[in-house]
């Protein structure tokens, strides 16, 4: 045990999610319903020529980050309620230092956002006839957001899981670590579709980057409390 | 006062131990004492508090009152690194469903770098009572007592120096506690082992006893 490394540690939670998660697919398919209805239901009724022309950067950055912000959260608190609700939590608990539980699923979190940024941004682009002129630069956005995203995510469903798993609990307070984190990224989404210059990205790059690493830092201190206690 | 000396020069001491949950008393002043080697059994009637107390001594429960100490010779061990030095098995604690046996086996020991081949593990499972056949099978398609076995390979496949076991025959067979009780014998030269039981034939492995009172 005193040889183990946090990376190998690390590596095996994200290694037992990914397996686990393969065989029940609980988190995808409830990521992959919410984000493809949603999606299909917007394209089908707003479409893309719904929106005035003037109104067009605004409203489809919006919407484009709603989706892939609910479609998340329905998926990405179940890696630590169900360890409580399956009474594994504790097993884990006496097995791995929490720096590696929360690495672990942290990237698994972030994988899983990742995949659903790359199948449904391309989809809402090609379904709402949204023309993104800078695509370097919301890829950027999109990574960032990511990174942010699953960082707040996962310390919250550490924090909700020790509260019996409401997933109420976890939208409400979710909801207010990210409202400044989702403005900054629309922000970013709508200057990386009106331009092809990275430049224009670089101010909302800067404040997801801020946000992702103080809330990275304030898990890191604060999950060993969550999971322990 | 009670102490576990371990072969690794472990030592856990547990003084005046109590715990309440909300106006409930669950645990009231436990002390006792062991000598190195030997193993603790604490016995009482449903709701006296048993599992509660090897909770606190594997440091997921703190307790209200009194203290417990982790020390390796006469320095303390942080209460964050308990986890390093201990086995436990609980009625409350499961292993992974959708992975199988061999997987768990395979994931834990990853954790505890320690020594994670399939022969190792394989043999392992074969020595808590789980055949070769089924060790690929996903442990949600086992039964309970299946189930309980791997719970058991689980605590034991790092050699904890300290062993603590929540009634570790439950859902076992007659064969499965001869499995147990083998496994606590061979535990006993190396580790402190503590036992929360009422099953009489596992109130006989113990060199030392506390009797909880609802």
């Amino acid at each position: 045990m005193r040889g183990s490394t946090l990376l190998s540690e690390c590596l095996a939670v994200l290694g037992k999610e990914f397996t686990a998660e393969l065989r029940s697919r609980v988190a995808l398919n409830a990521i992959g319903l919410f984000a493809v209805t949603t999606l299909v239901v917007v394209a089908y009724q707003i479409g893309p020529y719904k929106i005035a022309e003037q109104d067009r950067p605004h409203v489809l950055a919006a919407l484009l980050w709603i989706i892939l912000f609910f479609a998340a959260t329905s998926g990405l608190s179940r890696v630590f309620v169900k360890e409580e609700d399956s009474h594994t939590a504790k097993t884990l608990r006496l097995a791995a230092r929490p720096a590696a539980v929360f690495a672990g699923k942290y990237l698994f979190n972030l994988i899983l956002l990742v995949a659903l940024d790359a199948v449904i941004v391309p989809l809402y682009c090609a379904l709402m006839g949204y023309a993104v002129s800078g695509v370097a630069g919301l890829v950027l956005v999109l990574a960032s957001g990511a990174v942010a995203l699953a960082a707040t995510t996962t310390i919250v469903a550490a924090i909700i899981a020790r509260a019996s798993g409401s997933s109420t609990l976890f939208a409400i307070l979710t909801m207010p670590l990210v409202l400044p984190l989702l403005v900054i990224l629309i922000q970013g989404t709508r200057a990386a579709a009106g331009s092809g210059e990275i430049g224009v990205v670089l101010p909302a790059l800067r404040g997801i980057v801020s946000l992702a690493g103080v809330t990275l830092i304030t898990s890191v201190y604060l999950f060993p409390v969550v999971w322990h206690e | 006062m009670i102490i576990f000396e371990t072969v690794s020069g472990i030592r856990v001491e547990f003084r005046d131990v109590s715990k309440r949950f909300g106006a409930r008393t669950v645990l009231s002043r436990v002390s006792g004492e062991l000598s190195a080697g030997r193993v603790l059994v604490v016995a009482g009637p449903n709701g006296s508090g048993k599992s509660t107390l090897l909770n606190i001594l594997a440091g997921l429960v703190r307790p209200s009152r009194g203290e417990v100490a982790y020390r390796n010779g006469e320095g303390p061990i942080a209460r964050s690194r308990w986890f390093e030095h201990l086995g436990v098995a609980a009625p409350d604690m499961a292993v992974y469903e959708e992975l199988s046996a061999l997987e768990n086996l395979t994931f834990f020991a990853r954790l505890r770098r320690v020594d994670a081949s399939r022969e190792r593990l394989s043999a392992l499972l074969e020595r808590v009572g789980l055949p070769g056949r089924e060790h690929g099978r996903t442990v949600g398609t086992y039964s309970s007592g299946m189930k309980q076995r791997v719970k058991l390979a689980q605590a034991v496949l790092h050699e904890p120096p300290v062993l603590l076991l929540d009634e570790p025959s439950s859902n076992l067979d007659a064969a499965g506690h001869e499995t147990v009780a083998g496994l606590v014998a061979a535990s006993r030269g190396r580790a402190a082992v503590a036992v929360a039981t009422n099953d009489p034939r596992e109130m006989a492995w113990a060199d030392a006893r506390i009797d909880l009172a609802l």
